[in-house]
């Protein structure tokens, strides 16, 4: 079924749900608190926002960058609304400046500070920001759309739920093109297969002109 | 000098416009590719630009408030906005402006949410020609909305007044300047029809005071519209039949003949029977969640999240 634009205010459902994300009773009914679609068909009533700032939630991946360094640790930009810490004690090697981590939030707060558990490091590669409500739409069902990315443009992927994606290697541009697409395209169905054929289409189209190059060289 | 005429015989206003008629209305959300949610907004003459940014942490650390959210409303004309140039300086309108915008969208924000962070709202006027805070105010709830911050309602707002003796809809700056006009620019939290803002210059009589207000009621919703529509266009989607539609067809002054609003149930595939089968048990489903949902209603009532508990 086709899922529907909800605004602020408008009613979900009228039946009787579990109350899921982003919605609130009022007068049995059952409405949306932000701009997403509704998501009815299951036991939950459920919006899934199509804007929105990066809520820490325990348990969550995250993808951080070192801001700066202190006597016993590191200050870890997470793109939530504090930094967060990273103690020396569970790290093998000194961090800089500028560094990449991926960590699990262990606790958030009453006012919304996150703890950092399971640190690793990454080295080289790059970073690509886009809305973080748009993360699970990267990972697909499964992380089916990781492993459609992987298998299309052979880099190595690395998406944090905080918006931020780590990729290193492979085919670069046409990855951010991807990336992009997804984000643009989020609110729509069957993104996994459009994604799939796109890459397909990308990739045809670079074997053709590399070989017209090769041809034209000769 | 000669009377001006603000409603002729054919009830036509200066510009042509009807007693209860918006100036159009354009509303274009995401314009500002660095702000966290934005709105272009056309209203008649008036033109501005409105743009959130977070929740983000409030500094300087005092004005933190560790049990909600604090809403930084900055209202600014330009100073090409009007006719004679206007000081860039903020003066005491812009500051009150800012004061009761930002009040009124505070009621409608799930504060409570985002302790000890501010949400900046800055709308900039390019244009104006009367009813500029309602602009404003309007351009910023859709703002908001495009941030993705939680909201009970949208924040739709509205001036009437009277001009010339006649209580009329949206007054622009003409009808504004008429020697016996009345501003009362109204926003309101359309489902729940509570109050958010509410000033008033001039003098109204009681039952002048009850005809505009059920004026600008209507007003509101209308601007409601606009809002819900700007903002489903940008996913493609057209504005589905609306909550406060609905109401507006049970009043009886003005029945608007519409489809019923059809059940978000997937029927079955094929067979009619099964259809008509599903539809008759849904029904009956629907008649037993009603009788038990007002058996229960003063639980429920209980229940509901802080709903317009701090409003007005």
């Amino acid at each position: 079924m086709e899922r529907r634009v909800v605004v602020p205010g408008e009613v979900v459902t009228t039946e009787r749900k579990k109350i899921g994300r982003h919605v609130f009773v009022e007068g049995g009914k059952i409405y949306a608190d932000c701009l997403g679609l509704a998501d009815v068909n299951g036991e939950y009533a459920n919006v899934i926002p199509l804007q929105g700032k990066y809520m820490p939630r325990a348990g969550d991946l995250i993808v951080g960058i070192i801001v700066s360094e202190e006597y016993s640790g590191y200050v870890v930009d997470i793109n939530s609304f504090y930094f967060s810490f990273l103690s020396k004690e569970k790290l093998r090697k000194p961090l800089k400046k500028g560094d990449i981590v991926s960590a699990k939030i262990s606790y958030v707060d009453e006012i919304n500070q996150a703890e950092l558990e399971n640190v690793r490091v990454f080295y080289g590669g790059e970073i690509v920001t886009i809305s973080p409500v748009k993360i699970p739409r990267v990972i697909g069902k499964n992380g089916s759309m990781l492993n459609v990315l992987k298998q299309g443009t052979g880099s190595a992927l690395m998406a944090g739920r905080n918006g931020r994606v780590w990729i290193k290697g492979g085919n670069i541009p046409l990855l951010k093109k991807a990336l992009r697409k997804i984000e643009e395209e989020a609110h729509t169905s069957n993104l996994t297969n459009n994604i799939e054929q796109f890459l397909k289409e990308e990739n045809a189209k670079r074997e053709n002109s590399t070989q017209n190059v090769n041809s034209g060289g000769i | 000098m000669d009377e001006t005429v603000y409603v002729n015989e054919k009830g036509e206003r200066l510009d042509g416009r009807k007693v209860d008629e918006l100036r159009p209305i354009k509303i274009v959300p995401s314009v500002l590719s660095r702000a966290e949610g934005s709105c272009y907004i056309e209203w008649g003459q008036n033109k501005a630009i409105a743009g959130v940014y977070g929740p983000r942490e409030a500094l300087p650390q005092h004005i933190q408030d560790p049990t909600k959210a604090l809403v930084n409303f900055t209202y600014r004309m330009a100073t090409f906005s009007v006719s004679d140039r206007k000081s860039p300086r903020p003066g005491r309108r812009d500051i009150e402006i800012s004061k009761v915008c930002g009040e009124a969208l505070a009621n409608a924000i799930f504060l409570e949410r985002f302790p000890n962070t501010t949400i900046d709202v800055y709308v900039q006027i390019f244009d104006s020609n009367a009813g500029t805070r309602i602009t404003a105010l309007t351009a910023a709830s859709v703002a908001l909305a495009d941030a993705g911050i939680p909201m009970r309602d949208l924040v739709a707002g509205v001036s009437v007044g009277k001009a010339g003796g006649h209580i009329i809809l949206d007054l622009n700056k003409e009808e504004e300047d008429a020697p016996d006009a009345v501003d009362m620019p109204i926003a309101i939290l359309p489902r729940t029809k509570d109050i958010v803002l509410l000033q008033m210059d001039g003098l109204l009589k009681k039952e002048e005071w009850l005809k505009a207000f059920e004026l600008a009621v209507k007003g509101c919703n209308q601007v409601y519209q606009k809002q819900v529509e700007a903002l489903k266009a940008k996913y493609g989607m057209p504005a589905i039949e609306h909550e406060t539609q609905k109401e507006e067809k049970a009043v009886p002054q003005k029945p608007i003949p519409q489809p019923k609003k059809p059940v978000e149930v997937k029927p079955a595939e094929g067979e009619e029977e099964k259809k008509e089968r599903v539809e008759e048990i849904k029904r009956e489903m629907e008649q037993q969640i009603k009788e038990i949902s007002e058996k229960k209603k003063p639980k429920i009532e209980e229940l509901k999240f802080n709903s317009g508990g701090d409003n007005q």
